[in-house]
């Protein structure tokens, strides 16, 4: 068991002016799991393959335990890494796709047999272990997948997109089986992915990327509830948070017809470049359905509502506003969870006040958090 | 598939089932074309394979007949005869030292021009590729100065084996390239993760999964080695005879044994007619190349 350090970690691509990875600065406790999340091309994937050993370190260091692998071949790191498309050697049985590291490292033949047969039992494949990966479904592909990692006993898993390649069903089931499976070995794990959902569910902590650069790193939790930045109060949560930049008015923002007030030191960290306009930022639930007239509420004309059962989902747009101007995600419209069983008509306008406290406030220039 | 589709078939049914056996003009001209190309294919060896079973004078007769009656004389004297066994035996090994000469080099050059990257290897690889205008005839003189002189081998199986490996590697090559090139990288870095060299991967790994490409052009340098005849001529004296050159020795030796000759060459035809057909599927999977994973 060890931690994992990346120590001003940068990656170049050759030909290319920009790092893939700029300066990552990240620590992964000992028996953690660390989710890395972000769009594509945030440098999430490359920061995996640096800790694997498959991609060059330009600048930085990375350490495992107080292990200094920046320049250490990949075999002798004590990793073990599960591929997205999981890499099984078509041509082998499981059972010797699973023990083929420890076969190369010259283990006892009724040693690998053992750990083998261990490996397969934790994840119900014992019956599979003669059979080639061509025989096998997706789910148990990616179990081999695993099984190939755990068999080595390695200090740190790596796995990069494990479950992209599964049907929506069985990559909910199998979050869950690698997130307590990770709890039962207390193996470190860095995890790799681009599904929000998969990040909250699964880590202990994450760290968002984007461009390359370290945007926050914290608990599920603490994104949630404090992201540091625009971008990250836009990319964590499902649905996405409610995004807007307005006018700040005698300490109060102008958001349609509502003024929703400012705390002091959120002015006080206003600056010139900002022009007098603070992006706010506020999560489908964190609204109220109101009776018109309600001080600080505004007004929401409802364009779709999306049933989900325990919730119900309006997505709307902001009256007397301009479209865009407030929006969650990549979509137009505004989004609003209300009661399931009082769900208003298409072209319906209601009202909606910020719950108290539940805004998020974010300089308009630079995006970082004020509040 | 859905429903739009299926109201249209319903009704072509009953109208495609009135003619039944006349079909699309383009159909028939592809069917007519194919039919002259296979003719083309075909003719030639079936007549052999026929002449084979009539005498001469039926053939001086009648170059165009069947056989009647058919005389079984040609074959059976081909058959005893210790020379054809003596040629196919010269045939036979200096095939498989080329084949495995082929698939052993031309697999361990392919390696690295496919998976290794560095500076020169797009022009590395254009070698092969140029190799591949190189024509054979042009190089016969210095090639039988350079094995029989300078060698020593001229007159051996080896003597005759490594040009003509030499010569078939740049097809090898060109094939095998892209083959080990689709082989995905993950496969690769797992390997590496699991501990194994470069070295290690090609054995363990790579090896084993290039089977296909492997026999594609193993089968294509047997029967190119089969059927070689140059080189051997030049190279080869009485002892060492291959079959396309006992063909020759068989039709001087006799004169005009015009059905011996088509009898000889028939059999002579066998060996690696079976050989491609025996390993032909395996053939068209390697040149698929696909690996699943």
């Amino acid at each position: 068991m060890a931690t994992v350090t990346f120590d001003h970690a940068t990656r170049v691509y050759p030909g290319t002016e920009r790092p893939a990875v700029d300066q990552l600065n990240l620590h992964i406790e000992d028996g953690e799991f660390l989710v890395l999340v972000g769009p594509s091309g945030c440098g999430k994937s490359t920061s995996l393959r640096m800790l694997a050993g498959l991609e060059d370190v330009n600048g930085g260091r990375i350490l495992i335990g107080d292990r200094d692998v920046t320049d250490v071949q990949p075999k002798d790191r004590d990793i073990a890494m599960v591929f997205q498309n999981y890499a099984l050697y078509p041509h082998m049985s499981v059972a010797d796709n699973m023990g083929f590291a420890l076969k190369i490292a010259g283990t006892p033949k009724a040693e690998i047999r053992q750990r083998v047969e261990e490996a397969a039992k934790i994840l119900d494949l014992t019956e599979y272990l003669d059979r080639k990966p061509k025989a096998l479904s997706g789910g148990q592909r990616q179990r081999v997948a695993m099984g190939r990692a755990i068999v080595r006993q390695p200090q740190v898993f790596l796995m990069d997109e494990p479950l992209s390649n599964l049907d929506a069903k069985l990559r909910v089931q199998t979050r869950t089986q690698i997130a307590s499976l990770q709890r039962r070995l207390g193996v470190t794990t860095v995890y790799v992915t681009h599904d929000q959902t998969e990040a909250l569910t699964m880590g202990d902590r994450i760290a968002v990327l984007k461009g390359g650069l370290l945007q926050q790193v914290g608990t599920p939790r603490e994104m949630y509830d404090t992201p540091a930045n625009v971008f990250v109060a836009g990319f964590i949560g499902s649905p996405a948070m409610n995004l807007g930049t307005f006018e700040v008015k005698d300490g109060a923002a102008q958001v349609g017809s509502a003024q929703i007030p400012l705390e002091r030191n959120v002015i006080a960290g206003m600056t010139e470049a900002d022009g007098g306009k603070l992006t706010v930022g506020f999560r489908p639930e964190s609204l109220d359905v109101v009776p018109a007239g309600t001080p600080g509420s505004f007004q929401v004309e409802t364009n779709l509502v999306e049933e989900l059962g325990s919730d119900a989902f309006l997505y709307g747009s902001l009256k007397g506003g301009v479209v865009g101007e407030l929006s969650a995600g990549d979509s137009d419209q505004l989004i609003v969870r209300i009661d399931p069983r009082n769900v208003p008509m298409k072209g319906e306008v209601i009202n909606v006040a910020i719950k108290a406290g539940q805004a998020h406030v974010f300089s308009a220039a630079t995006g970082n958090r004020l509040s | 598939m859905s429903a739009p589709t299926l109201t249209p078939a319903a009704t072509a049914t009953p109208v495609r089932r009135s003619r039944r056996f006349t079909m699309k003009p383009s159909t028939a001209v592809v069917y007519f074309i194919a039919l002259i190309v296979v003719g083309f294919t075909l003719g030639p060896v079936i007549y052999g394979v026929l002449s084979g079973f009539r005498t001469n004078a039926q053939i001086a007769e009648n170059p165009a007949g069947f056989p009647s009656p058919f005389v079984f004389f040609n074959y059976t004297g081909v058959l005893t005869n210790p020379s054809f066994w003596r040629y196919a035996l010269n045939s036979t090994g200096i095939a498989v030292i080329t084949t495995a000469l082929v698939v052993i080099c031309g697999v361990m050059a392919a390696y690295p021009l496919a998976r290794y990257e560095f500076k020169y290897r797009e022009g590395v690889f254009m070698v092969f590729v140029v190799g591949l205008l190189f024509p054979a005839s042009v190089a016969i003189i210095p090639l039988f100065i350079l094995i029989t002189q300078n060698f020593h081998l001229g007159n051996t199986w080896i003597g005759i084996a490594l040009p003509q490996a030499a010569f078939a590697l740049p097809t090898t090559v060109v094939i095998l390239r892209p083959f080990l090139q689709a082989l995905p990288k993950e496969l690769e870095e797992a390997a590496q993760l699991d501990g194994a060299s470069r070295i290690g991967f090609f054995w363990r790994i790579l090896l084993p999964l290039s089977g296909p490409g492997m026999v594609t052009v193993g089968v294509l340098a047997f029967v190119g080695s089969w059927n070689a005849y140059l080189l051997p001529l030049l190279l080869l004296g009485p002892q060492n005879k291959t079959l396309p050159l006992g063909v020759a020795d068989f039709s001087s030796e006799h004169g005009s044994d015009t059905a011996g000759v088509f009898a000889f060459t028939s059999l002579a035809m066998i060996p690696a007619l079976v050989f491609f057909l025996a390993m032909q599927k395996r053939i068209v999977n390697g040149l698929q190349g696909a690996v699943k994973g």
